[in-house]
């Protein structure tokens, strides 16, 4: 079954997002987020100018929605945009980039497509906590609620990836 | 040109990330006052730490200066000790009408500008002249004890010769009230000195301070110059005793000289006295 587009399947994970963020707030310890998955998937062939401006976007867009703080996101969310390549080629190599093929699960596998993830997430987790704690809370709580967020938020990022990923297999048949 | 771009391409990149997250913060600012006030005390924190830090660095350039201002005060209250040690035996003398032995020294600070130390004849370059009131036969010290002696002086510069020459003897005492007895250099080492013609009768005991006799007309007395070693007798006929100097020659930097402007007179003195 052909997947429907990058763009549309997008734009319902950031609606899916905002759903997520607005109505299933449980607990203080776990801050769920898609972004930095959304951000990593985005297709190969753009610059990082252009992920940059798309994670600014989609910054905005999510914290304007789920009426928080204005602007966290964003904080958190352009530094991904920004190292998104340096992270591709430090997990997947370079090759990615020569044969300018789009990372997928079926190509690149479970254990570096989860690693992406893990580190995408860690980052941006780890700016968005920062900021979000603003030295009100103390640092334990800050990194046992970085720790449980990265390990819900990468199991959650992997079906997110799958969804935003092409499967490409049949074309190199 | 598509190669310029590509070189300016990180550039762009960064002036973007950073227009970005600057317009990221500047949302948050307005958006909660939390962030805000965070935000707001970590920028006093860092501006707090750059401006300490620029001090730093500014007081560390400018430590040369402190120094000098450091050795000039240094100067003028060893001048004013000198004055109220002069009061002090002022006083002395007119309650027991002892004998004079108080002169009034003044004293001039300089800087070492060139000093050998590593031949038997060694010498000290000082940045003070004749124009500074400098005269030859003037003595040399620190507050660590004696460097050595004026010999010879030109308008902005003045030559001495240091302790760690050979040709250079001072005038010692062992303890306050002591015996008296040339001090010159072992020769050796940077930090020995030797006390000569020791009459064998005289016991000195290891550890006794060495100070200026004040006989010379160069140095004030009791000018500290170093702690006895071990004796030991020079052909059966007098002694000699191993001092162990205070002043570190090696770092030597500010010095003080030492003029007696009553010496002329009392070396005119003695040289009609030999005459007659």
């Amino acid at each position: 079954m052909r997947k429907p587009g990058f763009l549309l399947m997008y734009i319902l994970l950031l609606t899916a997002q905002i759903l997520l963020g607005v109505y299933c707030n449980f607990t203080s310890l776990f801050t769920l987020t898609l972004l930095p998955v959304m951000v990593l998937c985005i297709p190969i062939k753009r610059s990082t100018i252009f992920c940059m401006v798309a994670a600014f976007i989609t910054g905005f867009l999510a914290d304007f929605m789920q009426d928080g703080m204005l602007g966290i996101s964003i904080l958190a969310l352009v530094p991904i945009g920004l190292m998104r390549k340096g992270i591709i080629q430090l997990v997947f190599g370079s090759e990615v980039f020569s044969r300018g093929e789009d990372i997928s699960f079926r190509r690149q596998g479970i254990g570096k497509m989860a690693l992406a993830i893990a580190m995408v997430t860690g980052i941006y987790l780890a700016i968005y906590i920062f900021v979000d704690c603003a030295g009100t809370m103390p640092r334990s709580f800050c990194f046992m609620r970085w720790i449980i967020s990265l390990a819900g938020d990468t199991i959650l990022g992997l079906f997110a990836a799958d969804l935003l990923t092409k499967d490409e297999l049949g074309r190199w048949r | 040109m598509p190669r310029n771009s590509k070189a300016f391409l990180p550039l762009i990149t960064a002036a973007i990330f950073i227009a970005m997250e600057i317009a990221a913060v500047a949302m948050l600012k307005s958006s909660s006052t939390l962030q805000d006030v965070w935000l707001n005390r970590a920028s006093h924190r860092i501006m707090g730490r750059l401006w300490s830090g620029g001090e730093t660095v500014r007081n560390h350039f400018s430590l040369s200066k402190q120094n000098d201002a450091l050795t000039e005060e240094n100067f003028a209250l060893r001048e004013r000790l000198r004055e109220y040690e002069l009061a002090q035996e002022a006083a002395a003398e007119a309650g027991e009408s002892a004998f004079m032995t108080g002169r009034r020294f003044t004293y001039i600070p300089a800087t070492v500008v060139k000093m050998s130390r590593n031949s038997m004849h060694n010498y000290i370059i000082l940045n003070k002249g004749s124009e500074d009131g400098v005269t030859t036969h003037s003595g040399i010290i620190t507050n660590k004890g004696v460097v050595g002696i004026i010999s010879a002086v030109d308008k902005h510069y003045s030559y001495g010769l240091t302790l760690m020459n050979t040709n250079v003897s001072v005038s010692s005492r062992v303890g306050r009230s002591g015996m008296v007895s040339p001090l010159i250099w072992d020769g050796k080492n940077s930090n020995r000195g030797v006390l000569k013609d020791i009459p064998l009768h005289y016991s000195i005991e290891p550890g006794d301070t060495v100070v200026t006799s004040g006989f010379s007309n160069i140095f004030p007395a009791d000018i500290p110059v170093g702690i006895t070693g071990e004796t030991e007798i020079v052909y059966g006929s007098t002694s000699q005793t191993e001092v162990i100097l205070f002043q570190e020659f090696g770092a030597l930097r500010y010095v003080t000289i030492v003029k007696n402007p009553e010496r002329d007179e009392i070396s005119a003195l003695e040289k009609r006295e030999e005459e007659r």
